[in-house]
């Protein structure tokens, strides 16, 4: 209860709370700010992995300043003698934790010697390991059914079984002796020829072709079945338009190319076919993955860039 | 304006009692920081045979467990056979024996969760989904893994489900060869006798053997002290110790 007094009060008085004290309030003002400090400075100082002065609690040792964890060590000791942490004996132990301070001082003086930068070992390792890192989520989640039918419709031109062929690629050259009328007017009548039945090796003489040879050394004979990607990988692409346009025992219309006039005579054509989702659901599975795995490295990168200072000399 | 001496008398006693306040506040907490200091420190078993320590841990563990573990694992820490987490309250161990560093392990690094020391070495493979089993193949292996538990299995698909639990499906490797799990691998026993995580009647054994399974939890190590890991690890070591030793779930059970 607060009443009027009419007693004077002795003016100065620091217990005098009816009247203001200006020393009183720098004395107050300092304890709080004294008081705020060392509660400030108590949390920062003694925060998880901030401490400066001895061992803190969690860690076993401290090298350096970096922390090797209790719990670590004892997952370490249980490990490597393979009987639980009580049944170790303090030789045991010590004998780890010297192990693991050795390799704490060997990893440390790698980063103080920077040799991520000139160890292309280390350098790889570490990249793996941040990416590593950026995959864990993308590699925990198992997509769903749904989206799996979803990427596949979406890419579905991904997932075509790539045609087959067996073919004779028959040339009709032009050389010195055959211009190239004659050899076009050679080609156009060996394809009736073949059209109407006639013995390959027949037409083969009386029409003086020869074979193109181009499939020879992809591996295989001109006669073996080569995959769809192979035969335009050799074939001159006018050739291969015209041989995956063909079925099994049809022959082309004569074709011009460099070397001379072609035709080709389809021993036996398996033509791309779509495969079915249950056939690949496996290969969409890691399609899906690898391109969420490409997304999030793009993000990352693009992130890290943000913050890199990146000068580039101008070539 | 002046104060009575009553007044003031009041005055005195009040910033007295905040100052003696702030001080049992700070002491409190200096004792609390003590006594977790020496929990961490302390070895294993000491930490779990210690009264003061074990007490100390016990009375602060639930409130952690209600704030980190219980959406998952659930307030009666039976699990949640739908999302796969395990029951809390028994005695069986997906990863590790159950002693304290096992399970402080466990906290720190979690199951699959993105942390390098995190148990991460295996995953349920989607047997079905990658095409290493066909729909046939998957119905007699899901058959033979249930005649463990079930005595009404049909016994032609358990004779066909055998060589591919023991060769073609791979299942072996980690459930072993009878089928009772390695807790090296967070394999689960698949007899039943230590209960199911997922479920042990057909169609869920379907599901797991088909779509695969890929349990995960936190690694906590990034988010709790050392302290409050401990003693979530000594909550749910000495929960498992008082439990019954038959896990809830039984064999055939489903």
């Amino acid at each position: 209860m607060t009443v009027l007094s009419l007693e004077p009060r002795v003016a100065g008085s620091a217990m005098d709370f009816t009247r203001v004290n200006p020393r009183r309030s720098l004395v107050l003002l300092a304890i709080g700010a004294i008081t705020g400090i060392a509660i400030a400075g108590y949390g920062l100082f003694t925060a998880k992995g901030t401490r400066v002065h001895g061992v803190p609690p969690e860690a076993i040792a401290l090298v350096n300043e970096r922390p090797i964890l209790r719990s670590d060590f004892v997952t370490q000791v249980q490990t490597q003698y393979s009987v639980p942490y009580a049944q170790t004996t303090a030789a045991e132990r010590r004998k780890v934790l010297d192990d693991m301070i050795d390799e704490e001082m060997t990893m440390q003086r790698g980063l103080e010697v920077d040799l991520p930068s000139f160890d292309p070992d280390v350098r790889t390792a570490l990249v793996a390991g941040v990416e590593l890192q950026l995959f864990a989520d993308v590699l925990a989640q198992k997509p769903s059914d749904a989206e799996l039918r979803s990427y596949y419709d979406a890419h579905r031109d991904k997932y075509i079984r790539d045609g087959e062929m067996r073919l004779r690629d028959l040339l009709a050259a032009v050389t010195p002796q055959r211009p190239p009328d004659a050899a076009r007017r050679d080609a156009a009548a060996a394809s009736v020829m073949l059209r109407q039945g006639a013995l390959l090796d027949q037409v083969l003489a009386q029409f003086n072709l020869a074979d193109s040879r181009r499939l020879l050394d992809s591996g295989h004979v001109d006669t073996g079945d080569v995959f769809d990607f192979a035969a335009r990988a050799r074939l001159d692409p006018a050739v291969f338009a015209a041989a995956r346009a063909l079925t099994t025992g049809q022959v082309s219309d004569p074709v011009g190319a460099a070397d001379g006039v072609h035709i080709v005579l389809m021993v036996k054509r398996v033509p791309p076919a779509q495969r079915s989702f249950g056939e690949t659901s496996n290969e969409v599975w890691r399609d899906v993955t690898e391109d969420a795995k490409r997304r999030v490295r793009e993000n990352n990168l693009k992130y890290l860039r943000s913050k890199a200072d990146i000068q580039v000399a101008v070539p | 304006m002046t104060l009575s001496p009553l007044a003031r008398t009041r005055t005195h006693i009040a910033v007295l009692a905040i100052v003696l306040g702030m001080l049992v506040v700070l002491g409190w907490h200096l004792r609390v920081r003590h006594l977790e200091d020496v929990l961490v420190r302390a070895d294993p078993d000491r930490a779990v045979s210690e009264a003061g320590l074990l007490n100390f841990a016990m009375d602060r563990a639930p409130a952690l467990y209600s704030r980190h573990c219980a959406g998952c694992h659930g307030r009666d820490m039976h699990g949640s056979r739908p999302r796969g987490t395990p029951d809390l309250s028994d005695s069986v161990w997906l990863f590790g024996l159950g002693d304290l560093p096992d399970i402080e392990n466990t906290l720190d690094y979690g199951v699959r969760s993105g942390h390098p020391k995190s148990h991460n070495i295996t995953d349920m493979p989607a047997l079905g989904r990658i095409g290493q089993l066909s729909a046939a193949e998957l119905r007699d292996v899901v058959e033979y893994v249930y005649a463990f538990s079930h005595a009404d299995a049909n016994p032609d698909a358990v004779r066909r489900g055998r060589p591919l639990f023991m060769d073609k499906g791979s299942c072996y490797d980690c459930h072993g060869q009878d089928g009772t799990g390695n807790v090296d691998y967070g394999a689960p026993d698949l007899t039943g006798r230590s209960g199911w995580l997922y479920g042990g009647d057909r169609r869920t054994l379907f599901q797991s053997v088909n779509d695969g399974r890929h349990g995960l939890c936190p690694a906590w190590i990034t988010k709790l002290s050392a302290a409050q890991i401990r003693e979530l690890a000594i909550f749910l070591y000495t929960t498992a110790r008082r439990a019954p030793h038959s896990p809830t779930g039984a064999a055939g059970a489903t």
